[in-house]
């Protein structure tokens, strides 16, 4: 039983972890994650894919929404940036896909500016309102641009390939995917524990002392928003990659309110939080049918007309119960589980 | 019947839509501090029971009514207790996102009770047009604006004079002063949540009348977020004039402009809003620009 | 001689292939999936679809199946949204192992299973978005059933320019500003400049629009007699409501979907007598016999969201069943599309033109029959037999 935490040096505390074994379980999972392709069939390949891709999204989000405080109801929007600025780049103008990938998430940053300049001056819920609208307008600009984004016909990605390797199937695009996971959660790690990040930390706790302490407010959320766009313009162009076709169908509204679920269900503000909140609700709606398929008489009719929207209703119940019961999100409760198994049976 | 002053009636009975929609939210935003995500499931939840009342029993327009509020200033209650009460002392982000969850399962259940297919419900309001200044109306437009002009000096007058209302806004300036002085908070925010179900009832059975009963309905509860914004978030009769204005501004857009940019006219109403006065038309001016 | 070349390649492969057996034949069943919007507004669509390919399915397997094989559907919801099509898709592939797609939402839908569907040379048949976007560029499995919204616009609008056209006409457009509503304008497009009439007013919306106040207005001061309404359902019925509220003289030529109850329900009180063209029938005894068919096969509920999609899912799945028929036993993906390929003037009995997909878009049943509608008594006459434009 550890006894307590005594932390004797700066670079102990911002450590990303000091436990061997915390490391080890970290390694045995990527080795688990890594070798999956190999065990599992291809739909749930496939499944992990968009739950990685989920991840990154989530991740990019989790930073201006968890880390620096900022709601953006406009999620869906800067994935389509990047998901358009992915096809166009690679389709029309024969960029190869390692070249598209960062301008995708460059374009989306750039995006950010623009709608975060008037709205990042102002406190209090006014990101969310524009971001919202931001989701609106990108959507009639794509409609209406049709020179550049093909309008409502839509782009087909094909062709990305590395070294004669097509990375938009099987198990190139699983590991291309789960590399760019790695690294987005590696960076997000670092941002979080560097000067940048603790300033994040401190607009969102307390804006004023934040700059009294010499944090130029503006600059650093726009960072933050920057930053977190560029990461959901590569989650962008992974969709485009992965759907191997974009439309404005594809990024509906839904999306910006779903990835907000993701967050808050995994726990506000923590990386590994934003990852299991990801992986729980991509998998979610599998759960749910195979609850039905074990439990419910799959031909009565109340089951036939009625199965897909249980569907939909469960999803909001369970972000509902989520909030209600367990703020901390999924995080949170594995913290109470690892307390409680580390100082059993003494309760804490 | 001239162009211009077409386009300016239908932008008023457009606008009186998003006017009662966003007086709803700003009921709940100004005494609660939460943003309503549910409230255009609101809206489409009453008007289908409305409907189902109308079908039932063939009432005419005010006896429906007078049955539909009374039952949506219910569900409001229960959604309240059910949802919102336990969350009291929770940050607002997560009250939000409560309203957020509520509104896919309140969808879901609408669509599992009554269906995907739209209907056709004029709420026993006479479908004759009249003419009005030579413009045409259909008597459920102007039923449209005249509950709001109504409802926008019922809230005026319940806000200024009547005990309720003074509590309500005691408890937007300063919740804890307010539960100081004896104002039972969580009883006001159960009204709000009450009160707000009511406009939402007459906001869904009005445009249900208008432009018919179809389980996209909800999505006008976004439609009226620039009317909120330009209507100051905590303005409940901003929000209505702010309606109007949008309205009006959506159909000129599309009018003269068109192509399309009604729809996304007001978005960018609410962007050069933030810029040059974020807290709109009729919102409290404090604003901190930290 | 493209053609030829396609049918050789599907014989090599199929002469290669038919020792290894496709996924989803057993001796005892064959199934089919079906990706289909099972929630949400657009449900109404899924709904029908899915009783199309019930009722098919169980007409085939009372009559001994295809070859004693039983025909299995199985179904999955996309919600309307293309990333879930193609996780559906995933799905059915991988985990149910399908061996031909039936149902196939909307438009953008299918063309994110498309690559899925190339890669596997799933047999798809497609009989709700006969949308140009889905047949050109061809791909080898896939086949489409139905008119384009353009032809179906076309052939309104030229029976409405022979028949009832109003002195000094002015045609105008009102379409939605996504693929559908540019397959309904090209359509438009090809009218007015054949027929050489009076283009006043082209004006696109945005999906989810309700008020079109605005619209009409401008149709109005553009003067339009003869209105191409590519609103749908509540959007249609707003349109007409506002038109008759400015009390216009229209011609009005629709979308298909707007020959379905509900939106009739909708629309009838405005009344005007619109046109709608589809390319399955709307009355007659080939209807009469299908809804005896249905109420042998489905449940009430079921029989009650029947609409066009359901005999449209209908006719597509008889089709797909005609043509693994034909390969006998050794039933492979390879030979249904070969046989699809060769399917000429398959009987539909009268709920469509007979289908022949014998062309080189793999595109049939384009034929279209023009109907009006009485809005007192909601019910439709036919105007013109089924032809082609």
């Amino acid at each position: 039983m550890r006894t307590g935490h005594f932390k004797e040096r700066t670079a102990q505390l911002v450590a990303l972890s000091d436990s061997k074994v915390v490391w080890s379980f970290a390694g045995l999972l990527l080795a688990l994650v890594l070798a999956a392709p190999f065990l599992i069939g291809n739909y749930q390949v496939t499944l992990l894919v968009s739950a990685m891709i989920a991840i990154v999204g989530a991740v990019g989000l989790n930073m201006l929404t968890g880390t620096t405080g900022l709601i953006s109801l406009g999620q869906a929007g800067f994935l389509a940036v990047g998901a358009y600025t992915n096809a166009i780049l690679m389709m029309d103008y024969g960029w190869p896909v390692w070249l598209s990938m960062p301008a995708a998430g460059v374009v989306s940053a750039l995006v950010s500016l623009l709608v975060g300049v008037p709205s990042l001056r102002l406190k209090g819920l006014y990101l969310a309102i524009t971001t919202l609208a931001f989701a609106f307008i990108i959507n009639h600009v794509i409609l209406y641009a049709e020179w550049l984004t093909h309008g409502p016909n839509g782009i087909f990605v094909s062709g990305a390939k590395v070294f004669g390797v097509d990375l938009q199937r099987g198990k190139a695009l699983y590991y291309m995917t789960f590399g760019i996971t790695v690294v987005v959660v590696f960076a997000a790690l670092n941002i979080q524990r560097s000067r940048v990040g603790r300033a994040w930390m401190a607009i969102r706790d307390h804006d004023i002392a934040a700059r009294v302490m010499g944090v130029d407010l503006l600059r650093y959320k726009l960072y933050a928003f920057m930053v977190s766009s560029f990461i959901v313009g590569i989650a962008g162009a992974l969709i485009s990659l992965q759907i191997r076709f974009v439309n404005i169908d594809v990024f509906a509204l839904i999306l910006s309110i779903e990835a907000l679920a993701i967050i808050i269900l995994g726990g506000l503000g923590s990386i590994a939080g934003a990852i299991l909140g990801a992986i729980f609700l991509s998998l979610l709606p599998e759960a749910i049918r195979l609850f039905f398929d074990a439990f419910a008489d799959t031909n009565s009719s109340f089951y036939t007309t009625y199965v897909y929207e249980i569907r939909g209703i469960t999803y909001g119940i369970v972000i509902i119960a989520f909030l209600r019961l367990k703020p901390e999100g999924l995080i949170g409760l594995w913290r109470d589980v690892r307390k409680y198994w580390s100082n059993w049976p003494l309760a804490y | 019947m001239d162009f211009l002053l077409l386009l300016l009636a239908s932008g008023l009975v457009s606008g009186a839509a998003y006017g009662l929609i966003a007086m709803g939210f700003a009921l709940i935003f100004k005494s609660t501090g939460v943003v309503n995500f549910a409230q255009g499931e609101l809206v489409m939840l009453t008007a289908y029971i409305s409907f189902t009342l109308y079908s039932t029993f063939d009432l005419s327009f005010f006896p429906l009514m007078l049955v539909t509020i009374p039952i949506s200033m219910a569900i409001g209650l229960v959604l309240e207790r059910l949802f919102i009460r336990p969350m009291l002392g929770e940050p607002i982000f997560a009250i939000v996102m409560v309203t957020v969850g509520l509104a896919v399962v309140l969808r879901g259940i609408t669509i599992m009770a009554w269906g995907p297919d739209p209907f056709n419900f004029n709420a026993g309001i006479p479908t004759r047009v009249v003419t009005l200044g030579g413009v045409p109306f259909y008597p459920a437009q102007l039923y449209l604006i005249g509950a709001l002009g109504v409802l926008t000096a019922a809230g005026w007058a319940f806000l200024r004079f009547s005990r309720m209302g003074i509590a309500m806004r005691a408890v937007a300036a300063n919740e804890t002063a307010a539960l100081l002085v004896g104002i039972s908070v969580s009883r006001i925010h159960a009204i709000a949540w009450m009160l707000s179900a009511a406009i939402a009832s007459i906001a869904g059975v009005l445009f249900a009348a208008n432009f018919k009963l179809a389980p996209d309905l909800w999505f006008q509860g976004l439609r009226a977020f620039p009317a909120v914004i330009l209507g100051g978030m905590d303005s409940v009769i901003g929000s209505a004039v702010a309606g109007l204005v949008i309205g009006v501004i959506e159909n000129l857009f599309q009018g003269y402009v068109g192509q399309g940019l009604r729809e996304i006219s007001g978005f960018i109403v609410i962007i050069i809003v933030l810029m040059v006065r974020p807290f709109g038309l009729f919102g409290s001016k404090d604003i901190e620009r930290v | 001689m493209k053609n030829g070349l396609l049918a050789l390649s599907a014989f090599l492969l199929a002469s290669t292939a038919s020792y290894a057996a496709d996924p989803g034949v057993s001796d005892t069943e064959i199934k089919i999936g079906d990706v289909n919007i099972m929630t949400g507004p657009a449900s109404f669509i899924g709904r029908a679809v899915s009783v199309g390919s019930k009722i098919a399915a169980a007409e085939i397997n009372e009559a001994g199946g295809v070859n004693g094989r039983k025909i299995t559907i199985i179904t999955e919801d996309d919600g309307y949204v293309p990333a879930r099509s193609f996780q559906a898709l995933t799905k059915l592939i991988e985990v149910d192992e399908i061996f031909a797609l039936n149902g196939t939402s909307g438009t953008a839908n299918v063309l994110a299973m498309m690559p899925l569907i190339e890669e596997n040379n799933l047999p798809t048949v497609v009989t709700t978005a006969p949308n140009e976007l889905v047949y050109q560029p061809v791909r080898p499995s896939v086949f489409t059933v139905g008119a384009s919204y353009s032809d179906a616009f076309y052939a309104q609008l030229k029976y409405i320019h022979e028949n009832t056209e109003p002195e000094n006409a002015v045609y105008g457009l009102i379409r939605q500003d996504d693929d559908f509503g540019g397959a309904v304008e090209a359509g438009y497009d090809r009218a007015v400049k054949e027929f050489g009439v009076k283009d006043g007013l082209r004006i696109r919306f945005k999906k989810g629009t309700a008020n079109f106040a605005a619209e009409v207005a401008q149709m109005r001061q553009a003067g339009v007699n003869v209105l191409a309404n590519g609103g749908i359902i509540a959007g249609a019925a707003n349109i007409l409501s506002e038109a008759r509220k400015l009390s216009m003289d229209l011609q009005v030529a629709s979308v298909w979907s707007e020959d379905m109850p509900p939106s009739v329900n909708l629309s009838a009180p405005a009344g005007y007598d619109y046109l709608v063209a589809d390319y399955v029938a709307l009355s007659g005894p080939a209807i009469d016999a299908f809804l005896e068919k249905a109420k042998k096969y489905a449940s009430d509920e079921e029989v009650a969201a029947i609409n066009r999609y359901t005999y449209v899912t209908y006719v597509g799945l008889k089709a797909l069943a005609e043509a693994m028929g034909q390969c006998g036993q050794d039933l492979t993906r390879a030979c249904t599309v070969e046989k699809l390929r060769e399917l000429k003037d398959f009987d539909t009995q009268g709920i469509s033109a007979p289908l022949s997909f014998d062309n080189p878009e793999q595109l049939s049943g384009t034929a279209v029959a023009v109907y009006q509608l009485n809005a007192a008594e909601k019910t439709f006459t036919a105007l013109t037999d089924f032809a082609d434009y």
